[in-house]
């Protein structure tokens, strides 16, 4: 019986072995021949679009015989782009990028949301973009403390209602009781011009969104969130309510995930261990680094399970925390 | 500064590698500029992966070429076909295609092409007078003058309709402004007219919104009245190198019209925020509003075609501006050229004028010769293009449909929008056979949103006191003489009251 059992065992055992094998040869063969649509969220020419060419680029070349398209699907902010993606069929011909500041939208249950990010197969994110409050070189306001003591309320411009920079400055102005006055409408470089006429003293947004123009001498830093940068404090050690410190933290986690790349949920795991497999490779080739580079686009990456966990950590808040974003969301 | 300006003249024109990318610019420019849906911003996306590795200088006066020219070929379909390939092409079509129905589609093309090119060269030399000036012009222009701006824009359809169509004109243009109030309300977060619709979030589009009441009603007519675009047979009209020529001698002939809205259309490129069409609809407005013979409008007067296509071209000049030294581009194919500029490693800023002063007149030099090029090669081509307007309707009138259809969809890639296109083409055509101006419509959806959101914007920041600002005044003054103009000419007696209403 024992002799069986272990005979029994044994032959399961190699059957067991010899189907992860076939699955591994399947696995390095299933993209063969195969073409790869990679979805961007936004139209051509920006930065999602840049990174989705790059990383299709060097992916495409990591998984011998396949083809990668770049399918531009903008709309809605990236939430036609991200539908679109989630809805596809799972079997890994069909992966794309978006904005991490959806979870916002999911997590709040916005209008237009037909997705769970959850349980979407993760691949991996590019980078990190730390969020920094940029104020205008003109303006008196030299620091964050200069910021909160201020008496008369100031003009933050954001994009939209609704939008992840919108999001992110009312709950930190709300949380902290900065005496903020928040504008809409402000898109794409409109908040830099708008700084410069003067009739805003600043925005929230994307660190790299401001470098040049801190640089060209337009505007300065003054608080950020995420990053390692040494020229400007971080926001967390400014200041000290509790429950602004965990909508930093939430904020922060969204900045760490950027330009990430994920798939429709249930792709079969071969298939999508060896999207990541090629993922981390063409992130990690030197000629994608140095393209990266050339173009001031940062490379930080994080690869599948990790931005998984990340993802799902981000999209578990405590009521109060969804509560105070709701509110946000309503105010006007 | 004189040394440099012209060694930059130099070494461009003297070496071959620059030239004969110049030449593959304008040809890949102009033949994305002739197929509607597919703007200069999507050709320079796809070129940005063929500029890696390109030394600076070649690959910023390529892709700026490319993106330059592309305005030149849009009004080739415009003034054929009656298909504008984009919100400023459309402008054009309203005196182009009345052109082409007479038998005059090779002097619409010649007057439009050199007017391209001449608008194109003034912007180039308006963007070399205005460096020292950008910072404060630019500067002046907040959102309470954009509200401005356009309401002044709206108030040109009075004269765009004309003064038997005034109260058509009118619901036409406010039809186009409730369009424009379609798609997410940035102020509220809440979807408006749009429903569960993601495709309209973001607004109606406008491409589809033009094709569907230009290009598809007239080709409905087409088939239906039978025969050729062209009303004259082929033996009698003079399709002929001739009539280009009469039509380049035009512009001359109209020099003041066209350097006046060359210099109009340079300066609102200049102002980010205004939008890429509003330029072209300035200029159109203000060539009726100057006209002795504003009745002309709208059944093909040259001038109609001059207006907007050199306030089109000389736009790329004028947003150049901010783009090289704000860092802060004026439009979306602006946008699109500055992040393919940091690839070659050019960083806009104001220290480009010190550092990069060589860059800073090739690519002055690259609009003009670029915008030569494209208008001498244009013109010997033309001769046989002109020929499809004389080709049977019949024959005709697929294709084009094809390629309205098609533009409709690459615009913005959703299928949705053919639903849109075949609704508002029956309004379209309902226009077009009832007699009723239809370009007020294009006038309402591009600038009801501008107004809209700079209206919002400027009472958010300045309450009602918005009007006092300087600038505002001026503006003020200017919609109140146009407005005064147009109740003069209405109410002046009617000399051309025999003239039969005819559609725009």
């Amino acid at each position: 019986m024992y002799r069986l059992s272990t005979r029994l065992l044994s032959a399961f055992g190699l059957i067991a072995a010899a189907t992860t094998l076939a699955h591994a040869q399947s696995s390095a063969d299933y993209f063969k021949g195969k073409t790869i649509t990679y979805i961007v969220a936004t139209s051509a020419g920006g930065g999602y679009d840049l990174y989705g060419r790059l990383i299709s680029e060097y992916m495409q070349r990591y998984l011998p015989g396949s083809t990668f398209v770049v399918r531009n699907l903008p709309g809605a902010g990236h939430l036609v782009g991200t539908n679109t993606i989630f809805a596809s069929r799972a079997d890994g011909l069909t992966i794309g990028t978006f904005n991490t500041g959806l979870l916002y939208n999911q997590l709040v249950g916005l209008p237009g949301v037909k997705f769970d990010l959850t349980t979407m197969s993760w691949i991996g994110k590019a980078t990190t973009e730390p969020r920094v409050i940029v104020v205008s070189q003109q303006s008196p306001i030299k620091s964050f403390a200069d910021l909160r003591a201020s008496k008369a309320p100031l003009n933050f411009a954001t994009s939209g209602v609704g939008s992840a920079n919108y999001v992110e400055t009312t709950v930190l102005t709300s949380a902290l009781k900065l005496p903020v006055k928040i504008l809409t409408g402000y898109n794409g470089n409109d908040d830099q011009l708008a700084m410069r006429r003067g009739e805003v003293v600043g925005t929230m947004g994307s660190r790299s969104s401001f470098d040049q123009f801190v640089r060209n001498g337009y505007g300065r830093y003054i608080a950020q969130v995420g990053g390692k940068d040494a020229d400007t404090p971080q926001l967390r050690d400014l200041v000290k309510e509790p429950l602004a410190q965990s909508l930093i933290a939430l904020v922060q986690s969204q900045g760490d995930i950027a330009r990430l790349t994920a798939g429709p949920p249930g792709i079969p795991q071969p298939a999508l261990d060896a999207l990541r497999e090629a993922y981390r490779r063409a992130l990690e080739d030197k000629e994608l680094q140095e393209k990266a580079a050339k173009l001031e686009r940062p490379v930080e990456p994080a690869y599948g399970e990790e931005v998984r966990k990340a993802i799902v950590a981000a999209l578990t808040q405590p009521p109060e925390t969804v509560a105070l974003l709701a509110q946000a969301l309503q105010k006007k | 500064m004189i040394e440099t300006m012209f060694s930059a003249l130099y070494a461009m024109l003297t070496s071959p590698y620059m030239m004969g990318l110049m030449l593959l610019a304008v040809a890949i420019g102009l033949v994305v500029g002739v197929t509607p849906g597919i703007g200069g911003r999507l050709s320079i996306a796809l070129a940005i992966p063929f500029v890696f590795g390109m030394e600076t200088i070649p690959g910023a006066v390529f892709l700026l070429t490319m993106h330059a020219v592309n305005g030149t070929s849009g009004q080739i379909s415009s003034i054929m076909f009656g298909v504008p390939g984009d919100g400023d092409d459309a402008a054009t079509t309203i005196d182009g295609y009345p052109m082409a129905k007479k038998g005059e589609a090779g002097r619409a093309l010649g007057a439009s092409v050199t007017a391209s090119g001449v608008g194109g060269v003034i912007g180039a030399i308006v963007f070399a007078v205005m460096i020292p000036v950008l910072e404060p012009v630019v500067l002046a222009f907040s959102p309470a003058e954009f509200f401005l701006l356009a309401l002044l824009g709206i108030t040109f359809i009075a004269f765009l309709a004309g003064r038997e169509q005034i109260f058509k004109g009118l619901i036409v243009g406010l039809f186009g402004m409730m369009l424009a109030t379609v798609g997410m309300d940035p102020y509220t977060g809440t979807p408006r007219f749009a429903g569960n619709f993601l495709f309209l979030w973001d607004g109606m589009s406008l491409i589809t919104a033009i094709l569907a009441l230009f290009a598809i009603p007239e080709m409905i007519a087409l088939a239906v009245k039978g025969g050729s675009i062209s009303a004259v047979p082929v033996a009698t009209a003079k399709y002929s190198y001739r009539e280009l020529f009469q039509g380049v001698m035009e512009v001359p002939r109209h020099w003041w019209l066209a350097l006046r809205t060359s210099i109009i259309g340079a300066v609102v490129g200049m102002i980010p925020g205004l939008g890429s069409s509003a330029a072209a609809w300035f200029c159109y407005g203000h060539a009726i509003q100057t006209s002795k013979t504003p009745e002309r409008f709208g059944k093909g007067a040259v001038e109609g075609v001059i207006a907007p296509e050199t306030g089109s071209n000389a736009r790329e000049g004028g947003a150049l501006l901010p783009t090289l030294f704000f860092g802060i581009p004026a439009s979306s194919g602006m946008a699109v050229l500055m992040g393919a500029f940091l690839i070659l490693g050019i960083q806009p800023g104001p220290s480009m004028i010190t550092d990069r002063l060589d860059l800073v007149w090739t690519l002055i030099w690259a609009l003009v010769v670029g915008n030569l090029i494209a208008v001498t090669f244009l013109l010997f081509i033309m001769r046989w293009a002109v020929l499809l307007t004389f080709v049977n309707g019949a024959v005709l009138v697929p294709y084009i449909v094809v390629m309205a259809v098609i533009g409709a969809y690459v615009s913005e890639g959703q299928w949705q929008n053919l639903v849109i296109l075949v609704v508002l083409s029956a309004i379209g055509y309902g226009l077009l056979r009832f007699n009723w101006p239809r370009a007020p419509f294009v006038i309402g959806i591009v600038l009801g949103k501008i107004a809209e959101e700079s209206l919002h914007k400027a009472l958010e920041l300045w309450g009602l006191k918005f009007f006092t600002r300087p600038l505002s005044l001026v503006l003020i003054s200017l919609i109140v003489t146009t407005i005064g103009i147009a109740v003069y000419q209405n109410l002046r007696p009617r000399v051309t009251a025999q003239q039969p209403p005819v559609s725009r």
